[in-house]
């Protein structure tokens, strides 16, 4: 008898919570008056750790001294970056859910044919914060000194060189590929989960060659356990004001960089998008976020959200082109 | 020579491991195999797929001739109810917040006990959900909103 | 005595008031997340990070160092006392440390663990200061080849060790290793065994079936036992180990160390895979190894001395060569590298005091802990009268938040809760799910290293057996086979004479 009294209590209880539960997020949907009312939420595709991350808790920091409400970090890792982007892509556009984007936004979509969002119509650009360039980096033990060396050693031994890569589909295989298409070269690329492990294996001489982000190949290049043979952006990097771009060094046209942005899903309201830009724009003018970035390998590289638009579509196409030249598939 | 199978643990725990051996040579069937040259993403899987099933056809043998029978008790109520709050938990992050979700994982998991006591649970569900703010969202600071929309 | 005199120096950094203060911080805070599942150093590291900005390098590091091995000592402290493994490395643990709790033996299951610990962790601290660089350069001549016959020998031991029931603990490292292979192929990207869900494409997470398995199939396990209604034996017992104890615990302690420091500083290896190895030895080894798995006290001993050893090594191939050989380790690097230092062999002579500030104060933390967590066993004891009824649900909310907190993902949440059903069918079946673990955590590496050594060979098998290092693996692991083949033939031909 009170056993069973007491199980209709437990089940009054349990749908009383549930009807509170139900009940709550229904009463969200007041609009905001005066943006932002609320903390807005900042989804970093990625797990904590890593230059992706902390170029979107350093923004987050200061946006949030700047709107006047806390700016969250949401990390959503996983499936290189499709989480997290998805969760961004199916947010209400409200302004109070933004995503930080980097290179790989605008590959997903020629390797991918069944995302669960389209990386250029899911979205309203707000603006590019910073660019990296990436470094090809050889073991000392190759004899090329420069890309030009080391295309004609390829030409020389077709498919024996060994090129490690962070990651099949990710922007520095990405790179690797377009490299062979360019100079119409061949070597083996071998994929490693992560760029450090990639580098160790370099690094111990069992492959000959990488194209990685400067800032990780940085320290051993200081050291001379590696030779930079070229940097991936259109200039020469400020951190290795030495070495010459890759297309400089004999490889025209040829060009790698990773860069960081900040997207909100499609349908934000253009008022808040420009308050966001506008904040951006006047914390990237900052010395001491210019200072902290470029520690983390970023240089600053605004651009407003028409710019940023048109050049995600432009990377979009120019990937896509890699992509069906080098006849990559992700199979099935 | 007809022995109980249904209570047979050998038997069943041989069955388990076919399953999961057939189900997966089944899937990894879409994947290239490959050769041992050049391995493919299909190579190993069903490989081992293959190694699966023969140590679970041995097994099986293992119990038919042993007739070892499954001893331990289950409880199903605790079987269905734990994972069960976990999903609640699960959903109700997603859904209505931080406090909604601790509520309901205390609640439901505190039923799937031998004992259930009204007011024990109650105050334990306070003090989880307490303690649980305190420590991951004011001290780690997790960023888990306490209750969506507020 | 060049070294005593970079230690001194080392010690005169580490032991200014500020230096000490941030070693503190960081033990607890690292002792805080080792106890909870899920949040693990690395999401802890990377959200202080920020904040160390602002702080000067030598003691940014300190504070970070503490948290990561502060981890390494809380998360025992879960297994030990609920079964819930706190840290990736201390799923080992759960195996004998809970039973030893059950026994009413958990203060002397924590005391050993902190002991353990603290012995490896002073090792190694002088490990690192010693012989740092040749070692980390010795590490490099490791390629795919080498680590395919590593993990090769590693399955060949725990297919030998596999005790009681061999056919079906083989059977489940194989369950594991196909569990393994879940998640993108990083051969060919393709997502295999991934349903559909994008949530499986990195794989499933360790800590999400250890949790599963070991913490809610126990709380099922002990809720579905009609009789058994005290889970822990109501008399607690001494606290503190008593002379058999730690006779029965020292030579685990100093084989767990030395296989720690070893795997700790190859850069492919995980801690895991120390305290399983650890963990095989010592039932290997044992007089009566039907005790593991029993509550003994080699079987915490050991793995713990080999979980603190690892990391702690971890550290050599980071300072002296800039190789994180972990995610803790990259963002430990990040850490310096925004302090404007740039890791290598350079960073002992450009910057003795960070070097040896470090070392130090790694050994003042390993000793601030042991001081810290001695007076705690007291009280984490006393947590064990608290009545089952209320203590499972906190073990479900601490595995909940813990599980979700890692990807801030639902998904992760329902997958336990499967692991969970699974954990208790598996235990019905009498399927040890401690096999299952070792060939998860060594399926994909093997895999990996595999295709990679003959992709790089053209096909290749011989360079399994022409690189000196794989070769010398090779041949232990046929060794351990005949060795164990031995023992099997000697007892039959006793049979046939006696």
């Amino acid at each position: 008898m009170e056993r069973k009294e007491a199980r209709l209590r437990w089940i009054v209880c349990i749908l009383l919570i549930y009807s509170l539960a139900l009940a709550v997020p229904a009463t969200s949907g007041y609009a905001a008056d005066a943006y932002p009312s609320r903390p807005v939420r900042l989804i970093i595709p990625w797990p904590p750790g890593g230059s992706n991350d902390l170029v979107g808790r350093q923004i987050a920091a200061k946006l949030s001294e700047r709107l006047g409400k806390q700016v969250v970090v949401d990390n959503r890792g996983g499936a290189g970056g499709v989480i997290g982007t998805e969760a961004a892509a199916k947010a209400e556009p409200d302004g109070y859910t933004l995503m930080i984007a980097a290179a790989h936004h605008t590959v997903y979509a020629p390797l991918n044919d069944k995302l669960p969002f389209d990386p250029l119509k899911s979205f309203t650009p707000v603006a590019r914060l910073g660019s990296g360039p990436n470094v090809l980096v050889v073991h000392p033990g190759v004899p090329a000194n420069s890309v030009k060396e080391l295309i004609a050693l390829a030409k020389a031994k077709p498919g024996q060189l060994i090129f490690v890569s962070s990651g099949v589909g990710g922007s520095l295989h990405m790179g690797a590929e377009l490299f062979k298409i360019t100079a119409d070269i061949d070597y083996k690329i071998v994929q490693f989960k992560g760029g450090g492990p990639a580098m160790t294996d370099l690094l111990g001489g069992h492959s000959q060659g990488f194209i990685c982000s400067l800032i990780a190949a940085q320290p051993h290049i200081k050291s001379g356990k590696l030779k930079a043979l070229g940097t991936g952006g259109r200039k020469r990097s400020a951190i290795l004001p030495d070495v010459p771009t890759i297309a400089e060094a004999g490889l025209p046209g040829y060009e790698t960089i990773n860069w960081w942005g900040i997207l909100a899903p499609a349908g934000t309201p253009a008022p808040v998008v420009a308050r966001l830009d506008g904040e951006i724009k006047a914390i990237l003018a900052e010395d001491e976020v210019k200072k902290r970035f470029l520690k983390d390998g970023v240089e600053v590289d605004y651009l407003g959200p028409a710019e940023f638009g048109k050049f995600l579509e432009r990377e979009t196409a120019n990937w896509t082109r890699v992509v069906k030249k080098a006849h990559i598939t992700l199979e099935k | 020579m007809k022995r109980e199978l249904r209570s047979n643990k050998d038997f069943w725990a041989g069955m388990m491991l076919i399953a999961i051996g057939l189900g997966a040579m089944i899937i990894a069937r879409e994947y290239r195999f490959g050769s041992t040259l050049r391995m493919g993403p299909g190579f190993f899987p069903v490989i081992l797929g293959a190694i699966l099933v023969l140590f679970g056809l041995a097994v099986v043998a293992v119990g038919l001739r042993s007739g070892e029978k499954i001893q331990g008790h289950l409880s199903l109520r605790a079987l269905i109810l734990l994972p069960v709050s976990l999903a609640l938990f699960g959903a109700l992050m997603e859904l209505a917040g931080f406090v909604p979700a601790l509520a309901a994982l205390v609640f439901v998991s505190a039923a799937a006990g031998r004992e259930f006591k009204f007011v024990e649970v109650l105050l334990l569900m306070v003090l989880l959900t307490v303690a649980s703010i305190a420590l991951f969202i004011w001290g780690l600071g997790l960023p888990y909103p306490l209750i969506k929309g507020i | 005595m060049e070294l005593f005199q970079n230690l001194i120096f080392g010690f005169g950094v580490a032991f200014s008031l500020q230096n000490l203060l941030y070693c503190l911080i960081g033990c607890l805070v690292g002792t805080l997340i080792g106890v909870l599942p899920g949040i693990g150093p690395m999401a802890t590291i990377a959200m202080l990070l920020p904040l160390t900005y602002n702080v000067p390098p030598v003691a940014a590091m300190i504070m970070l160092a503490g948290i990561y091995y502060g981890a390494m000592y809380g998360g025992s402290t879960t297994s030990i006392l609920v079964n819930l493994p706190g840290e990736t490395a201390s799923v080992i643990t759960c195996i004998d440390g809970y039973q030893m709790a059950r026994q009413g033996r958990a203060g002397v299951a924590l005391a050993i663990a902190a002991f353990g610990s603290f012995f490896a962790g002073t090792v190694c601290t002088l490990i690192v200061a010693l012989f740092g660089p040749p070692l980390a350069n010795m590490a490099l001549n490791f390629g795919s080849p080498e680590y395919f016959s590593l993990m090769m020998m590693g399955l060949v031991t725990a297919a030998v060790l596999a005790q009681g029931d061999m056919l079906k603990s083989l059977a489940m490292v194989v369950v594991g290793l196909l569990l393994g292979i879940v998640g993108s192929d990083v051969d060919s990207g393709i997502k295999r065994f991934c349903f559909g869900f994008y949530e499986l494409a990195d794989g499933i997470g360790f800590v999400i079936i250890a949790v599963g398995v070991f913490a809610v199939g126990e709380i099922i396990s002990n809720l579905s036992d009609p009789e058994e209604r005290v889970v822990f034996t109501s008399k607690v017992g001494s606290l503190y180990p008593s002379r058999e104890d730690i006779r029965q615990a020292t030579p685990p302690i100093l084989r767990g160390t030395a296989l720690g420091a070893f795997l700790g500083i190859l850069p492919g290896t995980t801690p895991s895979i120390a305290t399983f190895a650890s963990y095989m030895i010592e039932k290997k080894v044992a007089r009566d190894p039907a005790r593991f798995g029993r509550g003994a006290i080699e079987g915490v001993a050991g793995p713990e001395a080999a979980n603190n050893a690892d990391a702690q090594c971890k550290f050599i191939p980071m300072l002296t060569l800039g190789i994180p050989a972990s995610g803790t380790m990259a963002l430990m690097l990040g850490a310096l590298m925004i302090h404007g230092i740039t890791p290598g062999p350079g960073v002992m002579n450009q910057k003795p005091d960070l070097f040896w500030g470090l070392i130090a104060s790694m050994w003042i933390g390993n000793l601030m802990l042991v001081i810290l967590n001695l007076p705690l066993i007291g009280m984490w004891v006393s947590l064990l009268k608290v009545p089952y009824r209320m203590l499972f649900p906190a073990i479900m909310v601490f595995s909940a938040i813990g599980i979700y907190s890692t990807n801030n993902a639902s998904f992760d949440v329902y997958i336990a809760g499967m692991f969970g059903v699974l954990g208790i069918a598996w235990r019905l079946l009498g399927c040890s799910p401690v096999p299952m673990l070792l060939g998860f955590v060594l399926g994909p590496m093997m895999e990996e290293n595999l295709r990679r050594a003959l992709q790089v060979s053209e096909g290749d098998p011989s360079v399994f057996i022409t690189r000196p290092i794989s070769l010398a693996f090779i041949v232990v692991s046929l060794l351990i086979l005949a060795v164990m083949t031995l023992p099997a033939v000697k007892k039959r031909r006793g049979e046939i004479t006696g």
